[in-house]
């Protein structure tokens, strides 16, 4: 889409933030809706991060990563038999409705800080206690878990200026075993309900996303059964929240709002549904 | 700004607007009109190019971050007066009727053929996701792309696969 206001595109490196900036990622989400308000665009692409780097404390995967990048990655070295999770990678760039003439362009970054529920890389580095690293215009870095990045639809953590540089999956998450799921209203449809399951020692890591407006994570010490499972969303409040199709003010977990998200990709109590069937599932698969 | 561009295999250098979309700058500066301008919201396909040898979605791309890259337009498919194999299939296989979505579905088609020969029907609907047809019902698009890949099997080894083009050229 054109962008009639936008009067300078230039590298990244080097431009001082100011308002009316936008970073630019892949571009699929800023150039497919009218962004009056911005005026520059700053191309991350000029940093020149590598995409995918491996180290002993896990993989790092920069802003500018493309999403085609990531989903055709696979690890060498010792990792390559140790990182049981990769299949997940693929999984995810899956999930989203974007074609892979967009996944070409689109970015690891771009997605996340987008924040949409259906952002299937919030999903993935949620799932995987991946953290990020995020600059600040003045110089600062500080780190902010992905469970913590995005706040809502469309909302994150990020403050005016600041750039996502990366997000680091650590090397202990990388070993799990992982169970996925995900329901759209059509088949290669945008995200309604996402649940990814994965082993952490003696225990089992549950996040789901998509039907939630951000990312909520249930941590069991020790495998849960189904039931165990689907008992912790209805505690959280989730479930019954979802069937009435409405809100659970105060109710969520770790102190938040939490509804289903509720957008013209699925309705409120299907999202529900799907959620805590799913739930169920990946508990049953990651039990033996 | 000034840019200079691969496009087709001919070098251009221009001065642009830094908001100019790549797709305005192949239909507007260069008069490559092939490749059509649809929704304008990164949905219809209508508009896909190679972006360095990677299918890409022109209107979600500046003519400026493909300064210095290469552009493949589906002008190119045709070579030596020969169609491409894919050109062919579309036209026995009736796989345009207003031909709006047609070259952002052959560059595709292009794509998918050089990297699967032989592609699955589902395939072929995977690949072509995101690129919309109204005319179609898109049946007689994936039996266009296949036909385009049997005829390029049956092409004798060491030929140009019906594309005009010398070995390793692609
Ligand atoms: C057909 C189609 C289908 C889509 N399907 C989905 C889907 O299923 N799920 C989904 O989530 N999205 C979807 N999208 C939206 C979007 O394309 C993706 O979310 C994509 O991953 C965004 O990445 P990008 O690099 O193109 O972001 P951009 O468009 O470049 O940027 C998106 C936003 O993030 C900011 N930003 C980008 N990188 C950074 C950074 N490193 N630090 C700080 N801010 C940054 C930008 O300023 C902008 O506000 C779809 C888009 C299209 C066109
Ligand atoms: S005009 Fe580019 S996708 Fe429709
Ligand atoms: S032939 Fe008319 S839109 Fe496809």
């Amino acid at each position: 889409m054109d962008l009639e206001t936008i009067t300078e595109y230039r590298p990244a490196p080097g431009a001082a933030w100011q308002p009316g900036d936008a970073w630019l990622g892949g571009g699929t989400w800023l150039f497919s809706e009218p962004q009056p308000g911005l005026r520059r665009l700053l191309d991350l692409r000029g940093f020149g991060w590598a995409p995918l780097t491996e180290s002993r404390g896990g993989l790092e995967i920069a802003a500018t990563c493309t999403i085609a990048e990531l989903a055709r990655w696979r690890p060498g070295g010792p990792a390559a038999v140790a990182w049981a999770t990769v299949p997940l990678l693929r999984q995810c760039c899956d999930a989203l409705l974007a074609s892979f003439k967009v996944q070409n362009m689109a970015t690891v970054g771009g997605n996340i800080c987008l924040a949409l529920p259906a952002g299937a890389m919030t999903s993935l580095a949620a799932a995987l206690d991946g953290v990020t690293t995020l600059w600040s215009p003045g110089g600062g870095v500080r780190e902010v878990p992905v469970i913590g990045f995005v706040t809502g639809p469309g909302t994150t953590v990020l403050r005016p200026g600041e750039l996502l540089r990366s997000v680091t999956l650590p090397d202990a998450s990388l070993r799990g075993r992982t169970a996925f799921r995900q329901a759209s209203l059509s088949r290669l449809g945008r995200s309604a309900a996402l649940v990814i399951g994965r082993t952490d020692g003696p225990g089992l890591v549950i996040t789901v996303t998509a039907a939630t407006p951000r990312p909520v994570q249930f941590r069991f010490a020790a495998r849960p059964s189904p039931d165990e499972a689907t008992a912790a969303l209805d505690r959280a409040g989730l479930d019954r929240a979802g069937l009435d199709g409405a809100g659970l003010d105060g109710a969520g977990l770790d102190g938040g709002h939490l509804t289903w998200h509720d957008d013209v990709h699925g309705a409120p109590a299907w999202r529900a549904a799907m959620t805590r069937r799913f739930v169920a599932e990946v508990a049953a698969e990651l039990r033996e | 700004m000034q840019i200079t561009m691969t496009v087709n295999g001919v070098s251009h250098t221009r001065d642009v607007e830094a908001r100019l979309l790549l797709i305005h700058f192949l239909r507007d500066e260069l008069r490559l009109t092939g490749s059509h301008w649809g929704c304008d919201t990164s949905n219809c396909g209508a508009c896909v190019v190679w972006l360095d040898e990677t299918p890409v979605k022109s209107c979600t791309v500046l003519a400026a971050m493909a300064d210095g890259r290469r552009v493949r337009t589906v002008e190119d498919l045709a070579r030596g007066g020969r169609l491409d194999p894919v050109q062919q299939g579309f036209a026995e296989c009736h796989g345009l009727q207003c031909g709006f979505c047609t070259p952002g579905m052959m560059m595709t088609a292009r794509w998918l053929l050089d990297h699967h020969p032989d592609p699955s029907v589902a395939e072929i609907r995977e690949a072509l996701s995101g690129q919309l047809c109204r005319c179609t019902g898109y049946e007689n698009i994936v039996r266009s792309v296949r036909w385009a890949s049997e005829h390029e099997a049956a092409q004798p080894a060491g030929g140009d696969g019906g594309t005009g083009r010398q070995a390793g050229e692609r």
